[in-house]
């Protein structure tokens, strides 16, 4: 199958690490161009490095999430660079932290407005694509309970609702609006991966909710995201795709 | 990634140079002196009753009168307060018929004994000895309790049952320059457990002197501390290690999210962790400056300490017994006392302090709890430890094991034996 992704140029927030990494990689591999922001330089710069290597052009910008006039800058400066967008995933995350009123801030400034803020600048150009789609990326926690009443989950589920309403807004501007959440997922510095050994209770209490006792390796999400995203995903408008390996029991109508 | 250390020059009262490494060769540690009940005698006869012994904290005998029984080995000594402000100790025993006089902790107008009453002054001397007329030969001639050694430092008081020793200072060198900068005397006790183990007190002495062991019992700690990349230092008798907390160890990947343990060091200095924006290996720098500036705003004086204590463990040795965590805010200090008779046993007392913040109510003076092992949860850390001593020492006990097979991380064990057979003597 063909994803038809080859020559489109892509805005991946946060894909210097983890799942944002993996699609952003995944993308460059189909033949686009991809863009990162994150807010280590030199995590940027390792995976610029690996995105060029596989004959594409990339960039990426450090940035603090928060920061919305950075987040809107560099959506510009891709607009600028790429000469036009075609594909935007809102990956941005603060993680996790705990039910504390400042963490809801975080997950306010971070996971949500730096979406919106980046949907927003990248309007203008995905107007113009043939090929618009923006995908968001939430999380299983925003409609399963998982672990404690806390922002992240709260504040990722106000994105899936966001979302939707997007796609009904945004289908005859041509663009696609998609969701996704993923299940708990490890990959080296994931946040997991410090829990299995720091909190360990907490580690096990979620990989006994988990079908086949594994969590999800980034790649696994990535493939998922990168099919949302592509022009082979034309007819899928407005869906919330979770992608949680069995996780989550509910029947999803 | 490297975590940053304070550098000569940086402000700094606790010396902060490196020793050099003392070489003590790579010889096997004996076995036997865990085991054996002859070198525990050995350890009595050359040790015990010729070092200073940490015997309870100033707090615990703050009044007039106040007195507190410590031990060592069969040895009770009685430590309390006297009116003109000085500590002084006694053997806790009657002259008449050998009893044991005073029990636990208190106040006390003279200490009596329960058996005929023989009464003695909080100074030492008989008070009353019930029908003395019936004693033909006197009251013996000694006059009352046997005093022993005391001296006070920095919030603690030793004791030690050789009267030709050396003052307490001489024997600490180089520790009050060290460790006068946090000033112990100022923070408040707020736990006293002793917890009976079943291993021998210098396996419980070896646990504390690395961090070697992190990696294998305290995984959660590669989430807080730097473990491996740290300062060993040796003195005369004492040595230390300089560790890192508040930050990860290059054992694992950095997270964005910070971990458990960090946030609750940020949380306690008031700093909160979801406004912080850095990554999680830039966080320890960050809660030194805030709790450079902030500390004083809540009544924390960190003017001695320079700004790597304000979020390390500064990991301190007093031989031959004493283990002391010490962080700006708070000291837990450990006592590994021998056991009476027993080679694989041993008393472990955990003594918390805690530096008190502006308006912070005082808790209740802790009493002393006793308890055996797995009786009770002295949290997490200390449960991994004290889960895992008695293995070592049942094991030590196996034909098919020799000594101690010690690496560089471990070189403050060999410090310690070094000192040790010093007082001992060859194996």
């Amino acid at each position: 199958m063909e994803l038809g992704l080859k020559g489109l140029k892509a805005a991946v927030s946060g894909g210097s690490r983890g799942i944002g990494r993996s699609i952003a990689s995944l993308l460059a591999e189909e033949g686009c161009h991809v863009s990162i922001c994150a807010r280590g330089q030199e995590n940027i710069d390792t995976a610029i490095a690996e995105f060029e290597s596989k004959g594409v052009r990339a960039m990426g910008r450090a940035l603090q999430g928060r920061e919305g006039d950075a987040v809107r800058g560099w959506v510009r400066d891709t607009v600028e660079e790429f000469a036009g967008l075609d594909i935007l995933i809102a990956n941005l995350s603060a993680g996790g932290g705990t039910n504390e009123e400042r963490y809801w801030y975080r997950n306010f400034e971070i996971d949500l407005m730096s979406a919106t803020r980046a949907v927003e600048e990248a309007y203008p150009a995905l107007k113009e694509s043939e090929n618009a789609s923006i995908l968001i990326i939430a999380t299983m926690a925003a409609s399963e309970t998982f672990v404690a009443p806390m922002a992240y989950n709260a504040i990722k589920a106000a994105l899936v609702t966001w979302s939707k309403q997007l796609a009904e807004f945004y289908l005859p501007k041509g663009i696609r609006v998609n969701c996704l959440s993923p299940g708990p997922t490890m990959f080296p510095g994931s946040n997991w991966e410090m829990i299995q050994v720091a909190r360990s209770r907490t580690y096990s209490a979620a990989i006994r909710k988990q079908p086949t006792r594994r969590m999800a390796e980034a790649e696994e999400i990535a493939r998922s995201a990168v099919f949302l995203a592509s022009p082979a995903a034309s007819w899928c408008v407005g869906t919330h795709l979770l992608v949680d390996g069995g996780f989550t029991k509910g029947v999803q109508f | 990634m490297a975590v940053s250390r304070i550098k000569p020059g940086d402000f700094t009262k606790t010396p902060i140079d490196k020793t050099d490494d003392p070489d003590f060769g790579t010889m096997m540690i004996p076995k036997e002196r865990y085991t054996s009940p002859s070198f525990m005698a050995r350890e009595w006869e050359r040790l015990w009753s010729k070092v200073w012994l940490w015997g309870c904290a100033s707090e615990d005998i703050e009044e007039t009168g106040d007195y507190i029984v410590t031990s060592i080995g069969r040895e009770e000594i009685i430590l309390t307060r006297q009116a003109d402000g000085r500590a002084r100790g006694f053997y806790n025993v009657c002259q008449h018929r050998g009893n044991r006089i005073m029990m636990g902790q208190g106040n006390a107008t003279s200490f009596r004994c329960n058996y005929h009453h023989w009464e003695y002054r909080i100074s030492g001397e008989f008070e009353n000895i019930p029908d003395l007329e019936t004693f033909p030969q006197g009251a013996p001639p000694c006059g009352g309790l046997t005093e022993v050694r005391v001296e006070e430092w920095n919030g603690f008081v030793f004791f030690n049952l050789d009267p030709e020793a050396e003052p307490l200072l001489a024997f600490l060198d180089p520790l009050d320059e060290h460790l006068g900068p946090y000033h112990f005397d100022r923070m408040v006790k707020v736990t006293d457990w002793t917890a009976e183990w079943d291993c021998n007190w210098k396996t419980s002495v070896d646990a504390f002197n690395e961090s070697y062991h992190v990696q294998g019992i305290h995984p959660e700690l590669l989430y807080f501390i730097e473990d491996k990349h740290i300062q060993i230092d040796t003195y005369e008798r004492h040595n230390r290690y300089l560790i890192p907390f508040s930050t990860i160890s290059h054992r694992v990947n950095e997270t964005t999210e910070i971990p458990h343990l960090i946030k609750n060091a940020m949380k306690d200095a008031g700093m909160d962790p979801a406004d912080f924006d850095g990554r999680v290996s830039e966080v320890r720098e960050a809660l030194q400056k805030f709790k450079r500036n902030h500390g004083p705003e809540m009544g924390l004086d960190y003017s001695d300490l320079n700004d790597e204590q304000l979020t390390d463990d500064y990991h301190y040795m007093i031989f031959p017994n004493i283990t002391m965590n010490i962080h700006a805010d708070d000291l837990m200090l450990f006592r590994q006392r021998p056991h009476e008779t027993d080679p694989d046993k041993m008393y472990f007392d955990v003594q918390m302090f805690k530096l008190l913040k502006k308006d912070e109510e005082r808790p209740r003076k802790p009493r002393n709890e006793r308890f055996k092992h797995g009786e009770r949860s002295m949290g997490l850390v200390i449960d991994q430890d004290a889960a895992n001593l008695p293995g070592v020492q049942r094991g030590m006990h196996s034909e098919a094991f020799d000594g101690l097979w010690l690496g560089d991380q471990e070189l403050r064990i060999r410090h310690f034996h070094k000192v040790l057979m010093d007082y001992i003597g060859d194996d």
